[in-house]
């Protein structure tokens, strides 16, 4: 298994779903009794927990953006004596360039992964997933580098003048950065298509092309539609590219933090947020509930026997092609990246420089990385460790709507966008509770609040990256037969205790995977930390907005890399760590 | 080939001729199938039957188009197909897991292999329908494969093959994911069709059940290679080996201190302190020998005698099956296990009662020893 987890949100093949193909593996739904007062309090703690994470601060974004001057933009929305529709519209153009250019690219490479056999496959898989482990600008700046209007490949090398600002270059970025999400949907949907279907369209006259157009690529239908609707929240929700190469193309994202950081009008800010809201939060539910129900990808546990492959010289070339492309791609990028940080200006003064390392390793850009790490250092186990007490609750403890509502709130972190979180904690936290002059807590965020407003930033990390843990561990424990949890309470323990010797254990490779993803995804993250980032606590990707904002683009570069190269580090260190040598380690059930 | 329904029964004559395969593995190399050979009649049922890892599904594969042999042929009614990808072989296959495609209704998927072939939409109709009637299914023709029943997916499965009208008709253990019931219902309802479209069919299972009561010819096989192919009487009666009459049905082998050829296919023979006569597999006495007596064939009757020795023995268990009662035997030749079909409650012998042990001598058989050592338990 890979140390990182499919991005959430990735539609594996509904694993509940019992298929007639596999009526002895198909767990039967546990019977849920009465709870033991450990879990009852447990699952009272996480209701708590949730409530503070997500709750409260979405309910401040909504009651802020219904205030006067909220309700003034939420009216004029549709009106067209303002810039408003114009970036509503932008905003869903964008959505649908990205969702489909990105599907595409995810699903050409996944194709080419699982049905073509060539060399180097282990690279490809590793390079189509560094946009994960990578900053939001890694891209864009990269891409201004190259092909911008002094590009070093569009100026350099053709003499081309053309401008990356605006919707090209911002769905060429983010495409390039979000298709991971449909890369590794994809893959695993082919990889646990039945061989056998292909066989019985061939053995029944089929040839290949036909079987791709008959038989593949309609059962992949569901996938298609879920990656592009998943692809399609991520565009519209995403700040740091709008802000780094969208140019004069205002979205809602960078309209509402624009209103927040250059007019000072939190209320108006709020609004555009909430306009977001909902087409996310739409999109997410449609894609959760509705069309990972329509997957008719039957997952036998097993796949008996190995995929077909493509052996065709047309296919084959086709494919190696597109592959060629995207590799030279990626590499190009990353490659700017790694050089661009060791040189004065890439493209505009080419001259080896030592500067912008020792800038972030020993100047004051050190501050923000050593600062950023260990927020994230704290932020991963939490979340890990509340995903799969999550997950764990919604496949075991709880039934019916009440599991239906805690697996909902829990996603709500990542369905909800980062502009949406980062508004929401930037006006629930900044303030100390009081009532009746006893102090509850103290504020959480902003530059007066305790640990310099660290705190704040940590629980942000911890709701956003923590839904891909209890993604993953939801998939994982559907997979454990129930039977297993029951017969350790039979024999004496309680929920928390099977909870922690039978059920973690079990679902290791998923609440690694799952530690892993978050910590890649906070150090990643830009849109809702943006806002509440203090003096104090200096954050490494708001940090590298304000390089790329004043154009020191090898200052940007060279953080990209070290982040990079943390980011790959832990992750590799949390595998080492929490790997389990003893003999029993390859039982655990894969995810 | 043509898509006329003419009738079969002159075609679909399949021949495999020295097939091999090899696999390469990461020690060298595997060898899947070693030299097989086999002459398939125009409409008959053939069944390849042995343990997991003995070459029959790589034999089907192969015949499929699969797979591709490393050595030997395939040939269909005189030319090689060895070389023609799957699509293109007059074929069809039954698969274990169904493999029906999910996101298409009952009638779609029968339909499937006929659209290719361009048939006009009439006769498509036609044919999809009769072959949905014939399966039973006609109800239940817009239904996903998701809403139906294992059974009744395996009844699509079997149509959409069906409907194709095939030179050989290819099942790769269909009915191991149905239960007891529905399986040998299923059983006898693939045999009554393959035998009245005269398709000749190529059936492999691990169930000798299944095997016996559907075959025409049982092929057993054993780590890549064909040790008996014979009628299923034959294969039950007279074993070609120690492997096939232990993996058909159960045995007991008795020591045979001498041997020697008595006549055409007989021999007389030294067992349990008693010389008989008995049925030998051709070349049996040429080695040593062992003697096959099935459970039900041997006899049992109380005697005083106290010492066990030559035909008498003692027995250790007792199991009562409702229809039969199985005893096992000691004796002095090792344990010998019994089967008494319709016993009458009253006279079932108990643990430790001596008995004389006798049994058809015309219903045993004299095989050579080869194979495993110890068939005793």
């Amino acid at each position: 298994m890979s140390a990182i987890a499919p991005p959430v949100g990735t539609a594996r093949p509904p694993t509940t779903a019992p298929t007639a193909q596999t009526p002895a593996t198909a767990p039967k739904p546990p019977k849920k009794v009465g709870h033991d007062l450990s879990t009852k309090v447990l699952i009272g703690l996480v209701i708590a927990l949730l409530l503070l994470l997500i709750g409260y601060p979405l309910a401040r974004v909504l009651w802020n953006a219904f205030t006067a001057d909220g309700r003034q933009v939420l009216s004029h929305i549709f009106s067209s004596d303002t810039s408003n529709p114009k970036v509503v519209l932008r905003t869903l153009i964008l959505g649908l360039t990205v969702g489909s250019l990105g599907t595409v690219i995810g699903f050409l490479i996944a194709y080419a992964q699982v049905r073509l056999h060539y060399r180097g496959k282990k690279i490809v898989h590793l390079l189509a997933l560094m946009p994960i482990v990578s900053p939001p600008f890694a891209v864009a700046t990269a891409t201004i580098t190259l092909f911008g209007r002094r590009g070093l490949i569009s100026h350099g090398l053709f003499g081309l003048s053309i401008s990356p600002y605006g919707l090209g270059g911002l769905t060429f970025v983010l495409a390039l950065s979000f298709f991971p999400v449909a890369y590794m949907n994809f893959k695993g949907m082919l990889e646990h298509l039945d061989p056998a279907l292909d066989e019985a369209a061939q053995s029944l006259g089929a040839r290949k092309w036909h079987i791709f157009w008959t038989v593949t690529l309609p059962m992949l239908v569901p996938g298609i539609a879920g990656s592009f609707l998943l692809l399609f929240v991520e565009a519209i929700a995403d700040l740091a590219n709008p802000l780094a190469i969208g140019g004069d193309y205002t979205v809602l994202a960078s309209r509402a933090y624009i209103a927040i950081t250059g007019e000072y009008n939190l209320s108006q800010g709020a609004a555009y947020s909430v306009v977001l809201l909902f087409p996310a939060l739409l999109v997410f539910l449609v894609q959760r509930y509705w069309v990972s129900r329509k997957s008719v990808v039957a997952v036998t546990g097993k796949p008996a026997g190995k995929p077909q492959l493509v052996r065709s010289g047309v296919g084959r070339t086709v494919l190696l092609i597109v592959l060629g492309v995207f590799v030279a791609l990626i590499v190009l990028m990353y490659g700017t990246v790694i050089v661009g940080g060791f040189i004065q200006s890439l493209g505009i003064n080419n001259t080896w420089t030592l500067d912008n390392y020792r800038f972030i390793l020993q100047g004051i850009g050190s501050e923000a990385m050593w600062k950023t790490t260990a927020m994230a250092l704290v932020a991963t186990p939490v979340a890990g460790v509340l995903g799969m007490l999550i997950a764990w609750m919604v496949v075991r403890k709880l039934r019916g709507s009440a599991a239906g509502a805690m697996d909902f709130i829990g996603m709500l972190g990542l369905a909800v966008p980062g502009v949406v979180v980062g508004i929401g904690y930037m006006t629930a936290y900044n303030k100390a509770f009081v009532h009746d002059g006893w102090q509850f807590f103290p504020a959480l965020t902003g530059g007066r609040a305790i640990i310099g407003g660290a705190l704040g930033i940590v629980l942000v990390y911890i709701i956003r990256s923590m839904p891909s843990g209890q993604r993953s561990g939801v998939a994982a424990l559907q997979q454990i037969d129930p039977a297993i949890d029951e017969a350790s309470t039979s024999l004496g323990a309680s929920g928390l205790t099977t909870f922690r010797l039978i059920t973690l254990p079990l679902i290791r490779p998923a609440f690694l995977s799952g530690l892993s993803y978050s910590f890649a995804r906070s150090m990643t993250t830009l849109s809702p930390i943006i806002f509440i980032t203090t003096p104090k606590t200096k954050i490494m990707t708001s940090q590298i907005f304000a390089e790329v904002d004043a154009g020191r683009f090898g200052h940007a570069f060279a953080y990209c890399t070290i982040l990079i190269i943390i980011v790959m580090a832990v992750i590799g260190l949390i595998n080492l760590v929490v790997r389990d040598r003893s003999p029993m380690a390859n039982v655990g059930l894969g995810s | 080939m043509s898509s006329l329904p003419t009738p079969r029964t002159t075609t679909g004559h399949l021949q495999l001729t020295g097939l091999e395969k090899v696999f390469a593995t990461k020690k060298g190399s595997f060898r899947a199938l070693d030299r097989i050979d086999l002459d398939i009649a125009p409409g008959e049922f053939i069944t390849l039957l042995g343990p997991s890892g003995c070459g029959k599904t790589t034999t089907l594969r192969i015949i499929a188009g699969f797979e591709t042999p490393t050595g030997g042929d395939v040939v269909l009614d005189g030319d090689s197909i060895v070389t023609v990808t799957p699509e293109k072989r007059p074929m069809a296959m039954v698969f274990q897991s169904y493999a029906l495609f999910p996101h298409m209704s009952v009638w779609d998927n029968v339909a499937y292999g006929l659209k290719l072939k361009k048939l006009p939409a009439a006769d498509l109709k036609e044919q999809v329908e009769s072959a949905l009637t014939s399966m039973g299914l006609t109800q239940m023709k817009d239904r996903a494969p998701s809403q139906m029943s294992g059974g009744q997916q395996q009844r699509v499965a079997l149509a959409r093959a069906m409907v194709m009208r095939p030179k050989v008709l290819l099942f790769d253990e269909p009915l191991s994911n149905l239960d007891a019931k529905l399986r040998v219902a299923m059983r006898s309802e693939i045999r009554r069709l393959q035998k009245r479209l005269g398709i000749t069919a190529v059936y492999v299972t691990h169930d000798q059940d299944e095997a016996m009561s559907m075959s025409d010819r049982i092929v057993v096989m054993n780590e890549g290679k064909v040790e008996q192919a014979a009628s299923p009487a034959e294969v039950y009666r007279h074993p070609a080996s120690v492997f096939v009459a232990d993996f058909i049905g159960r045995a007991n082998f008795l020591k045979v201190a001498q041997a020697r050829p008595e006549g055409e296919g007989s021999a007389r023979v030294a067992v349990l302190g008693a010389e008989v006569t008995t049925p030998a597999a051709p070349g049996a006495t040429a080695g040593p020998c062992v003697l096959l007596v099935r459970p039900e064939s041997v006899r049992l009757a109380p005697t005083d005698r106290a010492a066990i020795g030559g035909r008498v023995g003692r027995i250790l268990s007792t199991v009562f099956f409702g229809e039969s009662v199985e005893y096992v035997v000691e004796s002095a030749e090792g344990n010998i296990t019994a089967v008494e079909a319709d016993p009458e409650v009253d006279k079932i012998l108990e643990p430790g009662q001596m008995v004389e042990i006798g049994f058809g001598h015309e219903r045993s058989w004299l095989l050579p020893a080869g194979g495993k050592e110890a068939y005793q338990d």
